[in-house]
């Protein structure tokens, strides 16, 4: 039986529909663990080092309260992402869900250092101090770029 | 002496109407991630957007009638219909993106959160484009706009070293951490910023609003050809703060505060005022601007009667489709999705579909039937078939890139 040219044409469509999914699959799936946690790293370094300019700028005057404490909820919200996109990875091997492990006890850290610098920039009583606020980025901000160099590393 | 007024008020409000909340977050992406290394993107753009706002103003003033009008009688309801789905849904997104902008800065200058100032920020745009005449919104959002330069002040006052910036201007490359993709991804984000469609759309049926006839058009032509380069130089000033402060401190812009931190480093709390007044207004105005346009290209299709030089209740159901596009904006918003990551795919999708925008209004600025002695000269034509390539080559290369970079990340 002759193929009706209108027939030939949607099986092009749909095969051509098939390999544009499968790319699409293909590119957006790739990139293992030490990808996205080298994604994570690298998004949390910025959202930290946001953070550490903001409550600088804060400090020498140069900033309100209200612009700064926005800058700041945006990083831990940054900070949260990726951390999200960190928990979400289902690693296969031992040296994976151990990469994913330390990632996840760094990034921690780095929420609980970015609570600590918006809790100072609110000033409520009994919040810590700027001083404070500005020790925790600097950990975080070590801690992360320890992460950096060890999952570059591998 | 009024004439000269009328041109330099003109000039002022096309600088500060330049500026969306697409220009102020691709710019300083940009700037954070590549320096400024893409500076030549805005330079094509401006000089397509001047190209393309110029004929578009020629095609109201010549035949009287908004574009889109004479696009859907010239090239039919198939062509216009793909024009206006193409439009409206990038429009749509833009409307989204400026609104969501104005409840961003509003937060800044506030710390209220920006999801409580959303419907303000609506109800403010629906009564402006309800109440206001369409010269004054025009020209406040325009010249507080203009409050914007403090980025260029900024950047003098940040004593950057000049030469390395104008090295990474003149001879741009790839920054070593970013990737060849990323590169020509948000090359064209920046592209589509810089020619978004609604700036054509509103321009013509502003036209219209404002009355222009044939003597009318060289004021226009200056306010283009001075009013967006001057534009184009504040996108460049934000693109060179975020290279100065922030891209040496490893920041990748992801959020409007990111924004600003450049101009408080560089002119302190007086700078910071005149940045949270200019996002505030240059959001707002392109807000009302987009509103407008989601308005005028539904009623010119349709045939409805339109414009704000009517009473609403003589054209309701224009009135009445901006109120919808303002609810969807709402609705969208209130789902709590990111409105930078928003900005961020209206930029590119614009670069998308800026061939269904731009190709019928070259088709139109060449018809002597509506145009008569003001055609399109050979220069015009010339440089527009240049860019008609350019702009092709961008919306072809958009979604694969997309998906190629992660959206860019």
């Amino acid at each position: 039986m002759e193929t009706r040219p209108g027939n030939t044409r949607t099986s092009k469509r749909t095969l051509l529909l098939a390999v544009c999914f499968a790319g699409t699959a293909f590119l957006t799936g790739c990139g293992g663990v030490t990808d996205t946690v080298s994604t994570a790293v690298e998004d949390s370094a910025s959202a930290i080092a946001t953070a550490r300019l903001a409550l600088g700028q804060e400090s020498a005057g140069k900033l309100t309260t209200a612009a700064a404490a926005t800058a700041l909820e945006d990083s831990l919200r940054e900070l949260q992402t990726s951390r999200d996109s960190v928990v979400r990875l289902s690693p296969s091997t031992p040296e994976d869900r151990q990469v994913r492990q330390e990632a996840l006890a760094v990034l921690e850290g780095c929420t609980a250092g970015l609570n600590t610098a918006r809790d100072s920039v609110a000033g409520n009583d009994g919040a810590p101090s700027a001083e404070d606020g500005k020790q925790a980025l600097d950990e975080a901000a070590g801690r992360l770029s320890e992460l950096k160099t060890k999952v570059g590393a591998q | 002496m009024k004439r000269i007024l009328g041109v330099a008020l003109g000039i002022l409000t096309a600088i500060g109407g330049f500026v969306d909340i697409g220009d102020l977050v691709t710019n300083a992406v940009v700037g954070s991630r590549f320096g400024m290394s893409l500076v030549w993107v805005v330079a094509v753009g401006v000089v397509g957007i001047c190209l393309f706002a110029n004929m578009s103003g020629r095609v109201a003033a010549a035949s009287g009638r908004a574009t889109f009008e004479v696009i859907r009688e010239r090239l039919g309801p198939r062509a216009g219909l793909a024009n206006l789905s193409a439009s409206f849904l990038i429009n749509l997104m833009t409307v989204t993106a400026e609104i969501g902008g104005v409840a961003l800065a509003l937060q800044l200058a506030s710390s209220v959160h920006y999801l409580l100032w959303i419907p303000v920020a609506a109800l403010a745009v629906w009564l402006v484009v309800w109440r206001v005449k369409f010269s004054i919104m025009e020209n406040v959002t325009g010249l507080l706009g203009l409050t914007l330069i403090v980025f260029a002040v900024a950047l003098f006052l940040l004593k950057p070293d000049w030469g390395n910036l104008a090295g990474q201007a003149l001879a741009p490359a790839v920054p070593d951490e970013e990737t060849a993709s990323s590169y020509w991804y948000y090359a064209i984000a920046l592209f589509g910023a810089a020619m978004t469609p609604y700036e054509v759309f509103f321009f013509s049926s502003g036209a219209v609003e404002e009355g222009w006839s044939i003597k009318d058009l060289i004021q226009s032509r200056i306010n283009v050809l001075v009013g967006f380069p001057l534009g184009g130089v504040l996108s460049v000033a934000i693109a060179g703060c975020a290279a100065v402060v922030l891209l040496p401190a490893g920041i990748a812009v992801t959020s409007l505060s990111q924004v600003i931190l450049p101009v408080a480093e560089g002119a302190g709390k007086l700078g910071l005022a005149f940045v949270l007044i200019g996002l505030v207004a240059a959001t707002f105005g392109a807000a009302l601007e987009t509103t407008l346009s989601s308005g005028y290209t539904l009623a010119q299709f349709f045939g409805w009667s339109w414009g704000k030089f009517r009473r609403p209740a003589q054209a309701a159901r224009f009135h009445l489709s901006m109120i919808i596009t303002l609810l969807i904006g709402i609705a969208v918003l209130s789902t709590g999705v990111d409105p930078v990551l928003i900005t961020e795919y209206s930029v590119v999708f614009s670069a998308i579909a800026l061939p269904l925008t731009y190709l019928p209004i070259l088709i139109v600025a060449n018809d002597p039937q509506y145009m008569g002695k003001h055609v399109n000269g050979r220069p015009v034509n010339v440089l527009a078939m240049i860019y008609l390539v350019i702009i092709l080559a961008a919306s072809l290369a958009a979604i694969p890139l997309m998906i190629v970079t992660g959206a860019g990340s």
